[in-house]
């Protein structure tokens, strides 16, 4: 009896110690599942970038539980329809945070939604990681100090177009802009005219158009002219394909350069018919499938289907930001709560990843690489990699 | 002066797409006083159809795109059966959310079947440019503006001189009487939705070789195409076909001269004032269609 006892004592003893002794990160193998929010336009004309954010959520999550989840914890997606607008994207939050209960959100896509969102993660304290807006409001209204809950990882249009307009300069003199009447078109054309008085670029006019338009012939017939050297197109895949066609239709030779998805195998895919028809177009950009080609090569094999700018930055934003912050809030901590996952992404720093360093200043603003991809003979081309300074 | 006429051109080319749209909605007023808010819709359905037929099955164009025109003509016959007749006789706003969660079942059924990815459907017409005194444009706007007097030519045979189209007439103007003398008027109230149908699914065979489909297309062309069947006097389709080309032309006008961005609103505001002057509509009259 006495040996039993002391058998069991010793059980026991060595429990408790194998409890205290081990590190958080040991204690958290296992447990529940991190819920994984994301969010952007799943309807409405911006409907297609919100499928590609989807079908990337899906790869990843299968991917990684495959492996085992993330130090022992599955990943479950969840899903919230911003249809790219400000107050849908405050629907979308409240449905992710509310009812879904996810410990942390991949989103908006979308400039304007993105806006819309920010008031509303502050106020239910849950973590956003931005992947793609890049309207430079943005940057004064995330950080350490004024909303701790946001992160981005793409760059601004402001950081874009500083440079973008150098490269312009170069060869051309004048400039019509044509752009989404959005957030993102109107942020970006603001910060383009900016750009271009710095480095001497006239510009000549400055377009905008909804979403969905069907004939851009009028506006063609005033840049026609205003007759610039050159149109900056601030525009996306799902548009870039019509208007190119009544580009061509009307008879213009002007010089393309763009932001938004024109520079892209979407577009490409889209006139697949006449791959030409936009040879010489080159955008500013942050991601391209050469910078991931075993990724493009997967959701080709999956989705039968040219791979989506803005999934794979769903993609990035969840591999080279969430994952190194669970990881370490794990290890740290033990836990993925919400101030967790945040107080982590203050700290993640991955050096290398397809799109550059990783790593969050003070304003929660990440300096990935920009890139100038040129269409040529109907394939893309990166003409430079320029690495963003603070 | 090229300036002007390529803007005309732009308007002319609109104005079909709207007028042939708020042809039909027009038609299913005029016969049945229902305001068909899903209609928008029956043009992006006749958009896929064709892309399906010419683009998938390699079907001629012409026969790609009468193939649009007929599945969307049996679409409209099935749509009368399955949702119309059972809300006909109840309140208007029983009418309007019926309508328009058929319009959004639709829209989220083309995302979900087709995908968001938008369809293109160039053809040789949308591929080959002709000149007309110096205004470059592809042929199939050329296509588009003389099959629009082809078939509003056509209709206005068909409505005037043609038995059902008769019958759709004087049901327009008194629904009870003409079952008083032994028109089926069930028979024709559907005939009219498959017409109406039908001529989305035309107008979609015309237009996507210019524009893409996708599955929110709809939406905006409903409003225009109401907004054009409110101008030209309720119910009256050649009121409506002529208030379509205005809201076509005031558009390409306002966008080429004024503003791209508000080119809508300034439609809008013609369609206001034209209704401040005339609030029985351009060309309001008691009898329908």
């Amino acid at each position: 009896m006495t040996r039993m006892r002391q058998s069991v004592m010793a059980v026991a003893v060595a429990l408790a110690l194998l409890l205290v002794g081990n590190p958080p990160g040991a204690r958290a193998q296992g447990g529940p599942p991190i819920k994984v929010g994301f969010a952007s336009a799943m309807t409405g004309p911006s409907a297609i970038t919100g499928e590609g954010v989807k079908w990337a959520a899906q790869m990843l999550v299968d991917e990684y539980n495959a492996k085992g989840g993330i130090m022992g914890r599955k990943i479950e997606a969840y899903f919230g329809d911003n249809a790219g607008t400000p107050g849908e994207a405050v629907s979308a939050v409240r449905k992710l945070v509310d009812v879904d209960k996810v410990d942390v959100i991949i989103g908006q896509t979308h400039s304007g939604a993105c806006l819309g969102a920010l008031p509303v993660v502050k106020e239910l304290q849950v973590p956003m990681i931005i992947e793609a807006c890049s309207n430079p409001k943005i940057r004064d209204l995330i950080g350490k100090t004024v909303n701790e809950w946001a992160f981005r990882v793409n760059p601004d249009d402001v950081m874009l177009a500083n440079q973008f307009a150098k490269y312009m300069s170069q060869s051309t003199k004048s400039v019509s802009i044509f752009a989404q009447n959005d957030d993102f078109g109107r942020g970006a054309a603001a910060a383009y005219d900016a750009a271009f008085k710095k480095v001497g670029i006239k510009l000549v006019s400055t377009e905008f158009f909804d979403r969905g338009q069907a004939d851009y012939r009028p506006v063609l017939t005033r840049v026609k002219r205003a007759n610039p050297e050159a149109v900056l197109l601030v525009m996306l895949a799902s548009e870039g394909s019509v208007f190119m066609r009544q580009f061509r239709e009307i008879g213009l030779t002007q010089k393309l350069y763009a932001r938004g998805s024109m520079a892209t195998v979407e577009f490409l895919y889209q006139v697949k018919d006449s791959p030409n028809i936009a040879d010489g177009l080159v955008e500013a950009t942050y991601w391209t499938p050469a910078l991931d080609p075993a990724w493009e090569k997967q959701w080709l094999e999956r989705w039968k289907v040219p791979v989506r700018v803005h999934g794979s930055l769903a993609a990035i934003a969840f591999r080279y930001a969430l994952v190194p912050a669970l990881e370490q809030a794990i290890k740290k901590t033990g836990r993925t709560d919400r101030k967790a996952i945040r107080d982590a992404l203050e700290d993640v720093d991955v050096a290398s990843t397809p799109v550059g360093r990783i790593r969050f200043d003070d304003t929660h603003q990440a300096f990935i690489n920009m890139l100038l991809v040129e269409i040529n003979g109907g394939q893309l081309k990166i003409l430079e990699k320029i690495a963003i300074q603070p | 002066m090229g300036d002007l006429l390529e803007q005309l051109i732009h308007g002319l080319t609109l104005g079909s797409l709207y007028a042939m749209v708020a042809t039909g909605l027009a038609l299913m007023f005029g016969v049945v006083r229902l305001v068909n808010f899903a209609h928008g819709e029956f043009y992006m359905l006749g958009g896929y159809a064709f892309w399906f037929a010419y683009g998938e099955l390699g079907l001629p164009y012409p026969a790609a795109g009468l193939a649009a025109a007929a599945a969307m003509g049996v679409f409209g016959l099935v749509y009368e059966r399955g949702v119309i007749r059972a809300i006909l006789a109840r309140t208007w706003h029983v009418q309007l959310i019926a309508t328009l969660a058929t319009s959004i079942t639709l829209t989220n059924l083309a995302i979900l079947i087709f995908g968001t990815q938008p369809r293109e459907v160039p053809t040789r017409w949308s591929s080959t440019i002709v000149e007309v005194a110096g205004v470059r444009m592809a042929w199939q706007r050329l296509l588009v503006l003389a099959a629009a007097v082809v078939i509003f030519t056509g209709l206005e045979w068909f409505v005037t001189r043609a038995k059902l189209g008769r019958a759709m007439r004087a049901m327009s103007q008194n629904r009870e009487a003409c079952a008083v003398v032994g028109v089926d008027v069930q028979q024709v109230a559907l005939a009219t939705f498959g017409i109406s149908a039908a001529l989305a699914g035309g107008a979609a065979a015309l237009i996507s070789p210019l524009f893409n489909i996708f599955p929110d297309v709809g939406a905006l062309l409903t409003l225009k195409a109401f907004a054009a069947v409110i101008v030209g006097g309720f119910g009256y389709v050649k009121g409506a076909i002529a208030a379509a080309f205005l809201i076509g032309l005031a558009e390409s006008l306002a966008a080429g001269y004024v503003s791209y961005a508000y080119k809508d609103a300034i439609a809008f505001v013609v369609m206001v004032v034209v209704l401040l002057v005339r609030p029985q509509g351009l060309f309001g009259r008691r009898i329908g269609i």
